[in-house]
């Protein structure tokens, strides 16, 4: 696969990449800002969610349903998500839509912000607020982030609470827009099929009176609270449990060791979690992901099973970190976790809305661009040693629980 | 071949992966009467040793060859699922030939895969939004077509290793079996590795399942959730019908994009939900289009009405602008899933089961842009649903009178 990076920066800041792969019949294109929960006041908890929600509710030249239709006109496959730390407007369309995608993607980023949308989509927001109410896992995450964050901002909830939503006006919006979507704040992103000349183009023509402005993060150290609680729901029948400590951030050079090091504990399938676990019944969920964050980074280890045995689902939890710390991976653990790694990326890799979030992401760490194949070999490059380096030094065992469900003890 | 297995494949150049999706024609509707859960139990079990290899050397053997897979139980079929490297097909191909005719199905394997079942089966009761599906498939179609997988507490227990053995053995049958790859990889090798491994599978003939009529009408789950939760089912055409693509057009009207008409009269006007959605399921013989609105309790009647509305509504008339983007959003799906070479084997693999041939892309777009308007109005006029199957979980019943007769 014969694949060309490319790379610009417009005069107001704004950054522009592309990843041109001519195998594929489609492209993506993305807005990645680089602003989220974490980056809120308390009295504003869930703006950036919201915001990314009112991003769709028309411009100076679209009505909300002009949005829509002008989406649906190109058969995009479009979306937008808010993270802690991210915000990200994508959509991918056959190669024959670049343009417009584009013009309707870049137009979406000056919005009009109309009182009367706002008003109407509080209240999708709260229906959303209600709707992860009744996702435990859902809950939990939340919570979890919370108890291990403390009182760092990695902490605050994505969605906000229905209080700070009832609360949030059209006013806290504009203020809130106007500190972080400054051009230098974004980047552009194309992937697939493309012709970059006319990408940048038409970035250029649409973006390049985005007035710039200075925007700055909090990236003191995360803390991590080691805590261990639960929270009782009588209403559940089943017992969740999550589990967080610290872990490489995404600047890290030793978060493919840590990526790796997930993977053997905690993948559903074949790993140390699964083996003291599932097979045996005693969970029938217990999946680990490394969860990489700017200057910051965690492990969360996200287990469920019958109320009476989640203190004994948590305490051989512990005791495979415990022994993982002291032992490390075997060379065919550390094998097969690669392999899974390096099959999943190329999966992924082969669909530009794959690439879109990998080049994406690589850019807005570590102002970075790594080929696929470059990061598949990174992953093979990693010894046991440093698994095991990347275990201990952050160690694994310093974890905070929280349980959410029947039980009363775990 | 000759044992009734069907190989099926599409070759993919652009890409290093190959997908492959194996449907054995053992769904949760052939579960015996009693022996409820016994498919899905099966499918985890098959997992835990097979051939020469147990638990862990089997996992070992799919990871060495990053192969990522995945078991399910649908209505009347089981589905294996795997995607890798092109060049590690035949030995993935290699190791399901053991999963799927050697299982080991030992004993001491058993009660663990029972008990993920159950487990399984109770923290359903913390997702309303799954459960209330899964209720409604069991109540739209034909008994037990729409059984759920899990079969039921009682069922799950009343299950022994041996029971399900001898299900196993009664009906998992090459007959009838479809064999899809899509991606990276050599037509005349994969069918030498078949021939290899699965020629000499034998089999008996499948059972059709025999079907008593539907439950229908409506029924309200009482629960201290959150939300209400609303799902409702209508019947559709199957994908053999010739009013297929005008039923698929006219579904994309009503839940295609954002600019469709039930995201943009519920969601957007009236912000009553931030989840309103409808999609097209078929079985072999059996189809139907399948709602879901979750709202706040103060909002369900009115979302519930204002979905109906619009679902009813769809007849009364189609703009020519509305059925482009219909049809774009459609031909664009096609075009982007064939990209992905596990959505084109599920794809191929359906297109067997449901057609007996395969469709190519190009002939799926071009059957899309030829479906005139008036055919469209015309499948939503024939097809305006009268009576729903509902089911709705929350705090309080709505009010389902007109809806489900």
């Amino acid at each position: 696969m014969e694949l060309e990076f490319k790379h610009a920066v417009l005069d107001n800041g704004l950054t522009v990449i592309g990843e041109i792969n001519r195998t594929v019949e489609s492209m993506a294109a993305g807005f990645f800002v680089r602003t989220g929960s974490r980056d809120e006041t308390a009295n504003v908890a869930g703006v950036s969610h919201f915001l990314e929600h009112m991003m769709f509710k028309g411009t100076p030249r679209r009505t909300a349903l002009e949005v829509n239709r002008d989406f649906d006109r190109m058969g995009a496959q479009n979306n937008a998500f808010t993270s802690e730390e991210n915000t990200i407007y994508f959509g991918a369309v056959l190669k024959e839509f670049q343009t417009p995608l584009l013009d309707l993607l870049a137009d979406l980023l000056r919005p009009s912000l109309r009182q009367e949308d706002f008003d109407v989509e509080k209240h999708v927001i709260l229906d959303e607020i209600a709707r992860y109410q009744d996702q435990p896992q859902h809950r939990l995450y939340d919570k979890l982030m919370a108890e291990h964050f403390a009182s760092h901002p990695l902490g605050h909830s994505i969605v906000g609470t229905a209080e700070s939503i009832t609360a949030l006006t059209r006013q806290d919006m504009l203020e809130y827009f106007d500190r972080r979507y400054s051009p230098g704040n974004i980047t552009a992103v194309v992937v697939g099929n493309l012709d970059w000349p006319a990408a940048l183009g038409k970035i250029q023509e649409s973006c390049s009176h985005w007035k710039p402005y200075e925007v700055s993060r909090d990236l003191s150290p995360a803390p991590a609270a080691g805590t261990a609680r639960t929270i009782v729901d009588a209403n559940l029948a089943h017992q969740n449990v999550g589990i967080m400590s610290p872990a490489p951030s995404a600047q890290g050079d030793d978060r493919y060791a840590a990526h790796l090091a997930a993977t053997i504990l905690g993948h559903p399938t074949g790993s140390r979690l699964f083996y003291a676990l599932i097979d045996p019944a005693i969970a029938d969920e217990a999946q680990m992901t490394y969860d990489l964050l700017d200057g910051a980074g965690a492990f969360i280890t996200f287990l469920a099973c019958a109320p009476r045995r989640a203190a004994e689902a948590v305490r051989i939890t512990r005791e495979e970190f415990r022994r993982f710390m002291q032992d490390g991976a075997t060379e065919a653990e550390l094998q097969a976790a690669k392999n899974k790694i390096a099959s999943g990326a190329t999966l992924h890799g082969e669909l530009p809305m794959g690439r879109l979030t990998a080049v994406g992401f690589d850019w807005l760490y570590r102002r970075e661009y790594l080929p696929l194949a470059k990061e598949i070999d990174n992953y093979f490059a990693v010894t046991a040693e440093g698994v095991l380096e990347v275990a201990r030094r952050y160690d694994l065992t310093a974890m905070t629980v929280l349980g959410l469900g029947p039980a009363e003890a775990i | 071949m000759s044992n009734g297995l069907t190989v099926v494949g599409e070759q993919m150049e652009q890409v290093s992966s190959a997908a492959m999706t194996i449907l054995v024609p053992q769904g949760a509707a052939n579960d015996p009467s009693g022996r409820e859960g016994a498919a899905l139990v099966t499918s985890e079990w098959r997992l835990r040793g097979a051939g020469d290899r147990d638990t862990r050397r089997l996992n070992d053997a799919l990871d060495a060859l990053g192969c990522q897979h995945h078991e399910d139980v649908l209505s009347e079929l089981s589905r294996f699922s795997t995607a890798s490297l092109g060049r590690n097909l035949p030995a993935v191909l290699e190791i399901y030939a053991d999963i799927l005719r050697r299982p080991r199905l030992e004993d001491a394997t058993f009660e663990p895969c029972r008990s993920l079942a159950m487990q399984d089966l109770s923290s359903l009761e913390d997702e309303p939004s799954q459960k209330c599906d899964l209720l409604l498939r069991e109540r739209f179609f034909p008994w037990p077509l729409g059984r759920s997988a899990y079969g039921s507490a009682e069922s799950l227990a009343g299950l022994t290793a041996p029971a399900v053995r001898q299900a196993v053995a009664d009906i998992f049958t090459p007959q009838g079996a479809i064999l899809a790859v899509a991606g990276k990889f050599d037509w005349q090798e994969l069918c030498d590795t078949v021939d290899r491994c699965l020629g000499d599978w034998r089999g008996p003939a499948p059972q059709r399942v025999q079907t008593a009529p539907a439950h229908n009408g409506a029924m309200h789950v009482a629960k201290p959730s959150a939300q209400v939760h609303i799902a409702l089912a209508h019947p559709a055409v199957v994908m053999s019908d010739p009013r297929y693509y005008a039923a698929r057009v006219a579904g994309t009207v009503l839940s295609g994009g954002m600019s469709s008409r039930l995201f943009t009269e519920v969601r957007e006007k009236r912000g009553l939900v931030y989840h309103v959605s409808c999609h097209y399921h078929s079985l072999k013989d059996q189809a139907g289009m399948f709602t879901y609105a979750a709202a706040l309790p103060a909002k369900g009647q009115t979302t519930l009405e204002v979905t109906v509305g619009e679902i009813r509504r769809l007849g009364d008339g189609i703009e020519a602008e509305e059925l482009d983007r219909a049809k774009v959003q459609l031909k664009s799906a096609v075009v982007m899933q064939g990209e992905s070479t596990a959505a084109r084997a599920t794809a191929l693999a359906g297109d067997w089961y449901h057609l007996g041939r395969l469709r190519p892309l190009a002939e799926i777009s071009d059957a899309i842009d030829r479906v005139p308007l008036e055919e469209v109005l015309a499948y939503a006029r024939q097809f305006r649903p009268d009576r729903f199957t509902v089911l709705v979980i929350g705090p309080e019943p709505l009010d389902t009178g007109t809806l489900a007769g």
